[in-house]
């Protein structure tokens, strides 16, 4: 298949993994984010750091959008889930994740109408089908998923569809990338860029990090050649003394972004000013609301919700998986308590997560060949 | 995907997946050379954010 074939030949991928090894300089470890989840999977699903030296090190990043939602806020939609009359929809990942007391699918045991669906579209059909109901979507993800919930709020704006509003709990890439760079538990050389972000923000909100901080940026696709030929742009800047975004994924990411979903970005949402993440605590203006034109649409105005901050279960280290500062089999509870099946933190729970990644494909204990 | 069919009226299309199964897709964040019936484009949460290949060399 075109786009995917070209991008998966093993011959091209040895030698792509030669080039790095060519581009290292001996003795020298470096340590590059892949920031988002989809880049963690396939890294993973390929077995793509099998072609990497040793002292090439993949940190993973607080990309994986399921990941990054904190227990408060689930129990939010938890208690949106248990009014009555309401029907709460979400997508299927985000009903496994534990809140302070059970999830979305330990909720929809216990009765209330939690229905999982591929698009918040889905969720407009099912307020459509039911007038009677009130349909609440848990709108989560990052810029990628952002444009979907815009279209369909414009939609159920635009139909009149009142039964239906959205718990908003979108965020932006950006400022948790400037947390990182800013944190002293993380030394990185280099990021591999969001490439489905990009295809909507563009590359250039990514300039600040060559330019602030130092580091280089290609943008990604998401086959395993195109990882690999990343991390080869990332250690030839470096090998070169350069510091730039470069565009890996140009079949799909122009510079500027996709101008008609930000031009729905801004007028369906704006920065709360500031919004809570899992292990990264509270970041500024890195959360999206809806704006006052959607207020009639925004579930926490229509119903309220409780808005507790509740900590992370001691045992769970999803925090520093996703700063990058441990691996995940290093956590307490890897694989023994939290498994995909059970997962008692958010980072097991979505085949993006860095546990569930290491858990489903089984890397968590190799060795490599040192330089 | 692939768009298969177009209901320009509606702003949606019909899109195959890779293994044939068929989807309603939002295809108003497309400009409009970049949808229509044969065009592969990239498809989050049931919208089309991309087409595929309009940007390679």
């Amino acid at each position: 298949m075109r786009y995917v074939d070209e991008f998966r030949d093993a011959a091209l991928g040895r030698a792509l993994g030669a080039e790095i090894l060519s581009l290292v300089e001996p003795g020298r470890h470096y340590k590059v984010m892949e920031v988002c989840g989809g880049h963690t999977h396939a890294i993973y699903k390929y077995g793509v750091d099998d072609l990497l030296p040793a002292n090439v090190e993949l940190v993973h990043g607080p990309g994986c959008p399921v990941c990054v939602i904190p227990m408060g806020r689930v129990d939010d939609g938890i208690a949106l889930a248990k009014q009555p009359d309401v029907i709460f929809t979400c997508f299927g990942d985000m009903m496994r994740v534990p809140g302070s007391a059970g999830s979305l699918l330990e909720a929809k045991a216990d009765g209330a109408d939690v229905r999982m669906v591929y698009s918040p579209l889905d969720a407009l059909r099912i307020a459509k089908q039911n007038p009677d109901r009130e349909v609440v979507f848990f709108a989560i993800g990052f810029e990628t998923t952002a444009p979907s919930t815009a279209l369909t709020l414009k939609r159920a704006k635009t139909e009149r569809v009142a039964n239906f509003s959205c718990i908003c709990s979108h965020v932006t890439i950006v400022p948790p990338l400037r947390a990182l760079l800013e944190s002293p538990d993380l030394r990185l050389d280099g990021f591999i860029g969001p490439g489905h972000v990009a295809t909507v923000v563009g590359a250039r909100p990514f300039e600040f990090i060559p330019a602030d901080y130092g580091k280089p940026v290609v943008i990604a696709g998401f086959e395993p050649l195109d990882i690999l030929q990343s991390i080869a742009m990332i250690l030839r800047q470096l090998q070169e003394d350069r510091c730039e975004v470069e565009n890996q994924y140009k079949r799909v990411v122009p510079d500027e972004g996709n101008l008609r979903a930000l031009e729905v970005l801004a007028e369906v949402f704006e920065l709360r000013p500031h919004f809570e993440w899992r292990g990264l605590g509270f970041i500024s203006h890195s959360g999206l609301k809806l704006t006052p034109a959607y207020a009639e649409l925004d579930a926490e105005v229509r119903f309220g919700v409780p808005g507790v901050r509740v900590a992370d279960p001691k045992a769970c280290q999803c925090g520093e998986v996703l700063k990058g500062v441990i691996k995940p089999w290093e956590c307490k509870v890897f694989g023994t308590a939290c498994t995909p099946e059970r997962p008692i933190g958010t980072c097991m729970v979505s085949s993006e997560g860095a546990c569930a990644a290491y858990y489903n494909f089984g890397r968590f204990a190799r060795e490599r060949e040192v330089v | 995907m692939t768009i298969v069919s177009m209901d320009e009226q509606r702003g949606l299309a019909l899109c195959a997946d890779a293994g044939g199964q068929r989807h309603t897709v939002e295809i108003a964040l497309l400009a409009d050379a970049a949808t229509v019936v044969g065009s592969r484009v990239l498809v989050h949460a049931g919208v089309a954010i991309a087409a595929l290949g309009a940007l390679a060399a």
